[in-house]
């Protein structure tokens, strides 16, 4: 469990300027599912798992997801931004143990 | 875990385990900067669910606005990609506010809320989910006049992915 945390984001290798660019990120994190004892009772813990990404271009929210434990193991998620200008894509993920995964991917023309 | 001593690594434990305690109590219920905000992760049945999120808010049949791209039979319910794409021209006026995803039969069915701002240019998302098993697969897009749009499929899955 050495990777958890690492966050990938990937665009497009050439963009165009004005383009609406589809950006992909994925994060390893175990997204602990609910277990149950053998009675099939819900075991109170508190689960580790990602409730938050937060997607910023040139520091502006884009898209925001509230994720549950119905996400997969190490999440990916897409979503898509206008590219204006170049600058930073921010993607952050936030986890229930406090846990705050950060990745970027600089937007350039071609 | 280097420089620490064996007190304060136990006492660091201690606290985690006082932190996993409280938070035993409070399952699903994030803490007060997010209490105005629909709450998700919750077990509940999918008409719980929806009355939580959208009350009395008639839900209307998008037809072929909005897209939802998920395969028939997902032989691995632990990861099920979906995608789901609206036509929206997505100016501050007119543009999709919000889409969740919500999978009628798992645990916990309200799978992934995305908000959008119009900077986003586009109303897409995508994202790896889980299925427990066979079920209706639902996207729901949440445009900025409060129109609900409703595309339902079903996914037949092979191996659920939501264990116990």
């Amino acid at each position: 469990m050495q990777d958890v945390g690492k966050v990938r984001v990937r665009v497009p290798s050439t963009i165009k300027a004005g383009e609406v660019v589809r950006a992909r990120t994925l994060v390893i994190h175990p997204m602990e599912r609910i277990e149950r004892d053998a009675k099939g009772q819900v075991i109170q813990k508190k689960y580790n798992y990602i409730t938050k990404l937060t997607a910023t271009y040139l520091g502006k929210q884009v898209a925001v997801f509230d994720t549950t434990q119905s996400v997969s193991e190490n999440p990916f998620f897409a979503f898509a931004f206008r590219a204006t200008d170049p600058g930073q894509l921010k993607v952050t993920f936030i986890d229930t143990h406090g846990g705050k995964y950060e990745g970027t991917a600089d937007i350039r023309f071609s | 875990m280097e420089g620490m001593t064996r007190r304060e690594i136990l006492g660091t434990l201690g606290v985690l385990g006082a932190a996993a305690a409280t938070g035993a109590v409070t399952v699903g219920v994030p803490g007060p900067a997010t209490a105005q905000q629909p709450q998700f992760g919750q077990q509940e049945s999918v008409q719980d669910a929806m009355k939580r999120l959208f009350g009395a808010r008639p839900i209307k049949d998008a037809g072929g606005l909005v897209k939802l791209d998920v395969p028939l039979i997902a032989e691995n319910g632990a990861v099920v990609p979906v995608s789901v794409e609206a036509q929206s021209p997505m100016t501050p006026q007119n543009h999709v506010k919000g889409i969740y995803i919500v999978a009628d039969k798992n645990r916990i069915p309200v799978v992934t809320h995305v908000a959008l701002s119009p900077e986003a240019g586009a109303a897409f998302m995508g994202a790896n989910i889980r299925l427990g098993e066979t079920t209706d697969l639902r996207a729901i897009v949440e445009q900025s006049d409060g129109t609900l749009l409703q595309v339902k499929r079903e996914v037949k899955v092979t191996v659920g992915g939501c264990g116990g």
